[in-house]
């Protein structure tokens, strides 16, 4: 205590009066004036003591906390978000379309609870400490860093032989004369008026360079592993998880001695489906209408069934039972009409020569596909892919295969068809056929079955029916509202070109006129 | 740390002694279960046939033996923590435990039915061939799995529960006589290796007894199943006998509120444990779907038993869940007992769901169901016959325990 000190605070001072504070030397005295100060009313008081008093929260009336309660939501919450979460990532469900990554685990279903629950219980049960953590903090006040009681000079006893009852100066039914008679009538000492904390609030200098310095240090680690993304080293790359790094798994294309073929990747198992393609019929799946064929040509829609039918056994015994009735109206058939011709009766992978001679083949007229501007895009990238080397981009049969074949005068090979040819439109060349052709390949063409999807190829078909209708296209095929920016466009260009041919002519004349 | 002053009856008080309307029940209660367990035995023997009979006597027996091992850890864990609260209620714990000893006779049925092949399948000659299994695979189970030496393991397994039990229940007893300190402290010293050799035992004797029942299948998490099972409704018997006690008229003022409270927050705690533990066991398993595993659970997913297991899932783990996590249900004893009560009973569920569906019968039809609760029923009378008689001519509390004192006065808050 120097001179320096200020004299000691009084209640006339203009400083706010936090509560009134008084001391009590043991336990009994100051649980009977907790009952009495609850009695009289007031409801913000609270208690200060070396260690736990039992039955002090009945006797000053606190009422029980409501942590648990916080705890249960943020632990509800917790089950309701992983629940949510998982499902909209992993499930096929209306409820959460457009979100949803159907992702097949270990053959279980997309909404598979089982699996569901170690990570709902994981986040039940941090957002539940969470919650009883963070929730303790709000229901305490704090982050606080200053309670004003500190500023009572004996409070520090509290956390040694000395029991304090305190009534808060926000209690409706503070007033500081009637609060301080009150604890001096209970048996209080040292009653006197706790003042508010007015010192700085202003973080100390130190505090922040430390922050600000941990802050920095912090950011080391990561700014060290950028530092290794973007320069080179002499010496072997550090591995993490050299078991995740190089993984026993074989890449694309590599050999195996595992299996006896030597294939590292494994084909479909016979009769294998596709997630989504179940209900793809064999119209679908071939380009013909099965139904019309079976009834010109049984035997060969039978075995198309037959090739396509992911149920051999079953389906096959259907088939040949109805067999000996269908064959003899088709006898009958056979010889009013033309003979089928060779190739159509093969197998469809051999079907060479379906565009050169009479086709009686029921394909399908209509893309089975929903045509959508996604479905054209689909089509248009495959078509870039597989077509455009021998068809050329724009389909009119100078892809860059054919070019260099021309070039070096290749003996064997022939041209590859011009989609803008006339045979080839879709009055004369159905979808159907297109999207056979595409599966089974004609001439010099391979068939595509085996590398794009029948929901692919039937979206090339699409696409080159687009391309078709792009290169004979009128003004009459463009929606009203873009015609006359077209044709604004097209008067542009003709005005350009006009005027590009007159200056070509202007000079060709300047230069007859100097010579 | 206490301001309240709580009073130490004499050791002679009535409070501590079992009340005559109790003590009179001992006699006819030991004659009745032996005559109803014998019966229910037979009747499911002779009603549903197979392997019903011995399995009914086991699930009475395992249901017997898991409450009296789960005191028996309730004891040494009150040891080893050198816990105050539990006092008043540790001789309850006691007089169950001590029920090994008895038990330990009621195992020679089992002992015989493994060389009659009545009971284990793995004992029945033609097992092997009728399941195709690999006599390679075979060999290597026939080494653990004869009658020989599982009789020879059983009998370590009981020596050493009648031994811990006999032991902690003997010095208790001489504690009540003379006062000895230095007796708490040796059952304190004791209580770590005492906790060690039980686990051993209580997880072995689990594979040995109850998972050989399907000797293809296995699962390093069922020792830990059969013993949550055990050590929650012990908990539970706890509770309720207590009540019951009370009710009944002894130690009043001893037990109070806040024990119950204290149980019942192990209850709670022991019902998500045994949620945790059987969930685990099962997606494990489920998810790595490895034929020879799952079929435990394929067998308790079919024919009837899925309705079971529905049953345990929701019963014996989200109702009581639900019911028991309020503060305000576990601070009322009788509401709390009720619970305790309901525990007891899912857990003889529990057991049925584990033991029987390897009888081979399904859900053994209204006969069976019958049979097996006549014999749980005559095992538990019998049992608490011999308790009740026990009690009678002792103590239903500590009465010099060192820690009564704290016991007594022992808040939550």
């Amino acid at each position: 205590m120097t001179e320096s000190q200020p004299k000691p605070k009084t209640v006339a001072d203009d400083k706010k009066v936090h509560g009134v504070v008084a001391e009590f030397t043991d336990v009994d005295s100051l649980l009977a004036a907790c009952r009495r100060v609850r009695d009289a009313g007031y409801t913000k008081a609270d208690a200060f003591t070396p260690f736990p008093v039992h039955g002090i929260d009945t006797a000053l009336g606190i009422k029980p906390t409501i942590l648990p309660w916080i705890s249960l939501a943020a632990g509800l919450t917790g089950t309701t978000i992983a629940l949510l979460m998982q499902i909209s990532l992993n499930g096929q469900t209306e409820l959460f379309e457009g979100i949803q990554y159907p992702y097949i685990i270990s053959g279980k279903p997309f909404i598979s609870l089982p699996a569901f629950i170690p990570v709902t219980f994981e986040l039940t049960i941090l957002l539940a400490s969470f919650g009883t953590f963070f929730g303790m903090w709000a229901l305490n006040g704090l982050p606080r860093f200053s309670n004003p009681m500190f500023t009572s000079p004996r409070f520090d006893r509290a956390t040694d032989d000395t029991f304090f009852l305190f009534l808060d100066a926000k209690d409706s039914r503070f007033d500081e004369a009637g609060a301080k008679a009150l604890l001096g009538e209970l048996g209080g000492e040292f009653v006197e008026p706790v003042l508010e904390d007015d010192s700085s609030k202003v973080i100390p200098k130190g505090l922040l360079i430390t922050l600000a310095t941990v802050i920095c240090l912090s950011s080391i680690p990561a700014l060290a592993v950028l530092r290794m993304r973007v320069t080179k080293s002499g010496s072997p790359r550090f591995h993490i998880f050299p078991d995740m790094d190089f993984s026993p798994s074989k890449d694309a294309q590599q050999t195996t001695s595992l299996f006896a073929d030597g294939r590292a990747m494994r084909p479909d198992v016979p009769g294998t489906v596709r997630r989504g393609e179940m209900d793809w019929d064999l119209n679908f799946k071939t380009g013909i209408d099965m139904d019309e064929l079976a009834s010109i040509d049984a035997p060969r829609a039978a075995q198309l069934v037959a090739l396509q039918s992911d149920v051999a056994v079953d389906e096959e015994d259907e088939v040949a039972a109805e067999e000996p009735a269908v064959e003899e109206q088709t006898a009958d058939e056979a010889a009013t009409e033309e003979p089928a011709p060779a190739g159509e009766t093969g197998e469809a992978s051999e079907n060479t020569s379906v565009a050169a001679t009479a086709d009686d083949t029921p394909w399908l007229t209509e893309n089975p596909l929903e045509l959508s501007e996604e479905a054209l895009a689909r089509g248009q990238q495959q078509f870039n892919i597989y077509c455009s080397v021998c068809h050329g981009m724009n389909g009119r049969g100078n892809g860059l295969v054919n070019r260099r074949a021309q070039e070096i005068l290749a003996t064997t090979w022939t041209p590859p068809s011009n989609m803008h040819d006339p045979t080839l439109y879709s009055d004369v060349y159905p979808d159907g056929k297109l999207f056979s052709t595409i599966t089974n390949g004609v001439r010099k063409m391979p068939g595509y079955a085996s590398q794009i999807k029948a929901k692919d190829r039937w979206a090339i078909v699409a696409y080159v029916r687009a391309l078709q209708t792009s290169q004979d296209a009128t003004l009459e095929d463009v929606p009203g509202s873009q015609r006359s920016k077209i044709e604004k466009e097209q008067a542009d260009v003709q005005a350009k070109l006009k005027a590009a041919a007159e200056a070509e002519a202007a000079k060709a004349a300047e230069a007859a006129d100097a010579e | 740390m206490s301001h309240k002053a709580v009073a130490i009856k004499p050791a002679d008080d009535p409070a501590f002694q079992l009340p005559a309307s109790l003590a009179g029940l001992s006699l006819p209660m030991i004659i009745g279960g032996i005559v109803a367990l014998v019966g229910g035995a037979f009747f499911s023997n002779s009603a549903v046939g197979g392997r019903f009979g011995m399995s009914s006597y086991l699930v009475a027996y395992m249901y017997c033996l898991t409450l009296a091992i789960g005191s028996l850890f309730f004891v040494l864990i009150q040891h080893l923590s050198r816990a105050g609260w539990s006092v008043v209620v540790r001789r309850v714990a006691e007089l169950m435990m001590i029920m090994v000893i008895p038990l330990a006779l009621l195992f020679i049925p089992i002992a015989v039915s493994a060389y009659t092949g009545s009971l284990y399948v793995w004992s029945a000659e033609g097992y092997q061939a009728e399941h195709g299994i690999p006599s390679a695979i075979w060999e290597q189970k026939e080494r653990w799995l004869n009658p020989n030496w599982f009789v020879a393991r059983s009998l370590i397994y009981l020596t050493v529960w009648c031994g811990i039990a006999a032991w902690y229940y003997r010095g208790s007893q001489r504690q009540d006589e003379t006062g000895e300190i230095t007796i708490t402290e040796k059952l304190q010293a004791r209580s770590g290796p005492a906790v060690i050799a039980f686990s051993f035992c209580t997880s072995f004797a689990a594979f040995d007894w109850v998972m050989s029942l399907a000797p293809m299948w296995f699962s390093t998490m069922f020792g830990v199943y059969l013993f949550t099972g055990s050590i929650l409704s012990a908990h539970c018997a706890i509770c309720l006998f207590s009540f019951l006690l009370q009710r009944a008229g002894a130690m009043r003022d001893e037990v109070t509120v806040e024990h119950y409270h204290d149980l019942g927050k192990l209850i709670f705690g022991f019902i998500c444990f045994w949620g945790y533990i059987s969930f685990s066991q099962y997606m494990l398993i489920w998810y790595a779907n490895i034929p020879e595993e799952t079929h435990w659970f394929y067998t308790r997913s079919t024919n009837g038993w899925f309705n079971v297991s529905l049953v345990l899932m929701i019963l014996h783990w989200g109702l009581p869940f639900a019911g028991t996590m309020s503060r305000h249900v576990r601070r009322r004893p009788w509401l709390i007992s009720c619970w305790a009560a309901y525990i007891l009973v899912l857990h003889l569920v529990d057991l049925y769901w584990i033991i029987i569906p390897e009888a081979g019968m399904g859900l053994g039809g209204a006969a069976g169901i019958i049979a097996t609760l006549v014999c749980v029923i005559g095992m538990i009378a019998l049992m608490l016959g011999l308790m009740l008689k026990l009690a009678a001519g002792t103590r239903v509390v500590p009465v010099r325990d060192p820690r009564l004192g704290e016991s007594l006065a022992f808040e939550n808050f």
